[in-house]
């Protein structure tokens, strides 16, 4: 049968935003694809370059609109380790929460968009009411379901009540038995496991190669975790371990969000109750001495980073974002070769893509004659080993 | 875990490249030239065990372009290989056969900041549309728009095909 | 029969206006029931027929060289032949147009929508559609086979080709659900994959190709199109509930009822078969056409060949 060329995207039912792949398929076999990870554009780096850093928290916080907290989070804490102060600790632990709640909603919407992506509904239908019930929790707690605006430089900007707090608290705990249930139907659901298992299969070199981070990269044995390898926050005083997978495919993806979200409650509710006493928020000096600092942080979806330079103004030289899906595209091309086309949705929504974050510096790219970066040649012969693979399991 | 990658054995393991300093994070940034970037990422590779490539960093600082390449590894050490570019003219050898990630951060790099990467199998428009004036890089600091030039997006002016 | 009762029958009951108001009905059912499973409200009962109302109205969009006559045609024949089909299937007593062989008329004319889809799919000009229209049929020769078997066992014991036949065959024996039970289920999930329902929805999945063949279907051919699925729902169930749990027959029962109880036991019936089906949807994920190959051939075939086997045997002993 002759190459048939499939555009997927930039809008498609499988898709939350745009992004465009356009796919040869041989039958129902991808044979080779080009990827255009753009649309979105804002220009948000060069606005944060041209606000001084308290406006440049809510500008960064729209870079996102699931991971916003990480954005501002990891902005903060690496403006004041330029401006060399400390939050105090109960801001520090209010930022946690948060961070983690995060982390919940956003991986029950990920195990929900999976199952869509599948044709499960019902699971997608159940996860998303109990994401429901933990951006109650948020909006209770920081005023908004979606841009928490809870960050500030030096801290936080709202402090939460006794009540409150145990109001949260009672609404978060019966999460753990529902995750409980999720696990269960992961593991023993037949029709989601022959959908997920072997499919976009990363080895751990793989990974390493490709530079995939986050659930993507501990799915295949890569035992990377920014909140314990560079702690941040109160990381480090918590009780809980990096969740890591052998299956290096979607199942595995999948067992690690569902470990992290036990983690993460479980992170939660000790924070919670036991919440440090004390300021919410440190003077800050108005500007920030000469500098660059590295800032790493764990997001949803992998390690977060911003690499910010002071130049001794009220305002940054440069904060150049590397967002956790950009390095994820690489190994998401690569495990599609080969595939059936039936699993490019699943295999692209196993990372989580979040584009808006992706392309907040971007415009468009509709000629996008590279694929993921690499040479032809490369390509082609990753293509070669995929499609023998691809063939074997069928 | 492996042996750390502390700042005495980057100075050794890159001998004769660059400097190595200490910079607080806490991390260890190499600075050497675009000669030399190719020669100090492969020694920095496979002597320092870094198999995670975290970002290129890029600043204009308004004197030059730098680009900072951040590793790190099972040593959980991160470690900067930076370079200082001209602003005009700025050229760097590409790294995306070295590294695969590398090869779209460059374009990024390329499109935000006009550094042209030798070798990069195909340095094509990543992330400005393909209507975007050739030779403006918007992240370099003394990028202004244009009065007049269009920058994509509808054209108000022009009535489309059809409209008007 | 005279022309007017024939007319009433085409027409009426259990014809066109029967036909369309139950297949919504249940079209409302399945919705209903699989919302209350994802805990969602679900619509409310008259749903179906204000979507099949609100697309009748709406703009007929004809894509650049798509072929516009098949596009047209394609959904009025759908709904034809499933709607013929569903005349000789026992409603609230043998069908009065019934003869023998008529099961054979009716596996046929149920298979014209997936035919159908094929060409819309194909005649659409929109790789979506083509992907899809080769999916269904590529999935039609995988389901038809096991089905068809499951379906022919009955007929099989009961000696006779006529669907009304088997029926009456059933009366005052125990159903052919009980003595082949194996069939029913393999019928059961050939039906859900002849109604592209999940886990078998691979031509139409949404996040894979859109909406597969109906991608470029608008207006009331779209509404038609949907029409044809649902009655081909009505038709599956009415003719699973009259090959393997005896129609319109009372359990228990060695004389075919009146047309009012008929009614009501074929209604049950048809529902309960509902039932499982709107479970299997809720309840499972969209497989992969190359795990359905797999499976289809290996699993349901092997199961049906089974069946088969068996029937011989029943029928020795029922005598």
């Amino acid at each position: 049968m002759a190459e048939v060329l499939v555009p997927i995207g930039p809008q498609h039912p499988a898709l939350k935003e745009p992004v465009s792949f356009r796919v040869w398929a041989d039958g129902e076999v991808i044979v080779r694809l080009e990827m255009d990870v753009s649309y979105n554009h804002r220009g948000i780096e060069k606005g944060a370059e041209q606000r001084d850093f308290h406006r440049t928290l809510p500008l960064l916080e729209r870079i996102c609109g699931i991971c916003s907290h990480s954005h501002t989070t990891v902005f903060a804490k690496g403006i004041e380790a330029l401006m060399q102060v400390e939050a105090p600790p109960r801001a520090r632990a209010i930022r946690t929460v948060v961070a983690e709640l995060e982390r919940v909603h956003s991986h029950l919407l990920w195990l929900g968009v999976a199952a869509h992506e599948v044709g499960f509904n019902t699971l997608f239908m159940w996860t998303w009411r109990d994401r429901e019930a933990v951006q109650d929790v948020l909006e209770a707690l920081t005023g908004n379901r979606v841009n928490y605006g809870i960050n500030a430089v030096g801290g936080v900007r709202r402090d939460w009540p006794p009540d409150l707090v145990s109001t949260a608290l009672d609404r978060v705990a019966p999460l753990g038995d529902r995750v409980r249930l999720y696990a269960d139907m992961v593991a023993r659901e037949k029709t989601m496991l022959a959908r997920f298992t072997g499919v976009g299969k990363l080895t751990r070199e793989q990974v390493l190669a490709y530079g995939a981070v986050g659930p993507t990269a501990r799915a295949s044995g890569v035992d990377y975790d920014v909140r314990r390898d560079d702690p941040y926050l109160d990381y480090a005083r918590l009780p809980w371990k990096v969740i890591t997978d052998d299956h290096g495919d979607v199942l595995g993806r999948t067992l690690v969000r569902v470990g992290e979200l036990h983690e993460s409650l479980n992170m939660i509710q000790v924070l919670l109750r036991d919440l440090p006493p004390g300021e919410i928020r440190a003077k800050v000096p108005r500007t920030a001495p000469p500098g660059e600092f590295l800032s790493r942080y764990e997001a949803p979806r992998g390690e977060l980073v911003h690499f910010l330079r002071t130049n001794g103004t009220d305002r940054a030289e440069r904060v150049d974002v590397r967002t956790p899906t950009m390095a994820n595209w690489t190994s998401v091309a690569m495990a599609l070769r080969g595939r059936w086309l039936a699993d490019i949705p699943v295999i692209v929504a196993a990372i989580d893509p979040c584009l808006s974050c992706t392309s907040r510096v971007s415009l468009a790219d509709p000629e996008g004659r590279d694929r993921g970066g690499m040479t032809w040649d490369e390509l082609r012969e990753h293509g070669i080993r995929f499609y023998a693979e691809g063939r074997h399991e069928r | 875990m492996t042996a750390p990658a502390d700042l005495a054995r980057v100075a050794s393991v890159l001998e004769g490249l660059g400097t190595a300093e200490a910079v607080p994070g806490p991390r260890i940034r190499f600075t050497t030239t675009a000669g030399n970037l190719r020669e100090a990422v492969r020694r920095a590779l496979s002597g320092l065990d870094l198999d995670h490539f975290i970002q290129i960093g890029s600043v204009d600082t308004g004197k030059a372009i730098e680009l900072h390449y951040h590793f790190t590894g099972p040593h959980r050490a991160v470690v900067t290989v930076a370079v200082a570019l001209p602003r005009e003219g700025t050229r760097a050898p590409s790294l995306a056969d070295l590294l695969p990630p590398a090869g779209l951060l460059e374009r990024q790099v390329h499109d935000l900041m006009g550094v042209e990467f030798d070798g990069h199998p195909a340095l094509d428009r990543f992330i400005l549309n393909e209507d975007w004036p050739a030779g403006e890089h918007p992240l370099r600091k003394d990028w202004k728009p244009r009065e007049g030039a269009f920058y994509g997006g509808v054209r108000d002016a022009a009535p489309g095909p059809g409209g008007g | 029969m005279t022309v007017p009762a024939l007319l009433l029958h085409l027409l009426v009951f259990p014809g066109l206006l029967f036909l369309v108001s139950w297949s919504l009905a249940l079209e409302w059912v399945d919705r209903k029931v699989a919302a209350r499973m994802q805990s969602r409200v679900g619509p409310p009962p008259l749903q179906p027929l204000a979507d099949f109302v609100k697309l009748l109205g709406k703009e007929v969009i004809q894509p650049g060289g798509a072929g516009g006559r098949v596009l047209g045609l394609a959904p009025l024949l759908s709904f034809a032949s499933v709607a013929t089909a569903f005349l000789l299937l026992p409603v609230s007593g043998s069908s009065p147009l019934g003869f023998q062989g008529d099961l054979v008329v009716a596996l046929y004319l149920l298979t014209v929508p997936t035919v159908a889809l094929l060409l819309v799919g194909w005649s659409s000009s929109n790789v979506f559609a083509a992907v899809g229209g080769v999916r269904a049929v590529t999935q039609m020769f995988i389901y038809e086979v096991p089905f068809y078997l499951a379906l022919l066992g009955p007929a099989l014991l009961a000696g006779s080709w006529s669907v009304s036949g088997i029926v009456e065959w059933q009366a005052g024996r125990p159903w052919m659900g009980i003595l082949q039970p194996v069939g029913l289920l393999v019928g059961l999930v050939g039906l859900q994959a002849k109604l592209e329902r999940t886990p078998f929805d691979i031509p139409e999945a949404e996040t894979e190709i859109v909406a597969g063949p109906l991608t470029e279907l608008t207006g009331r051919r779209l509404a038609v199109m949907h029409l044809a699925k649902d009655a081909l729902l009505a038709a599956g169930c009415a003719l699973l509930a009259a090959l393997f749990l005896g129609g319109p027959l009372r359990p228990f029962s060695a004389a075919l009822p009146g047309a009012v109880e008929g009614f009501l036991w074929f209604a049950a019936k048809t529902l309960l078969l509902l039932l499982v089906l709107s479970t299997m949807r809720a309840a499972t994920a969209r497989i992969r056409i190359d795990q359905l190959d797999a499976w289809g051939w290996k699993v349901l075939c092997s199961l049906a060949l089974a069946q088969m086997a068996l029937v011989p045997f029943l029928a020795s002993w029922m005598e």
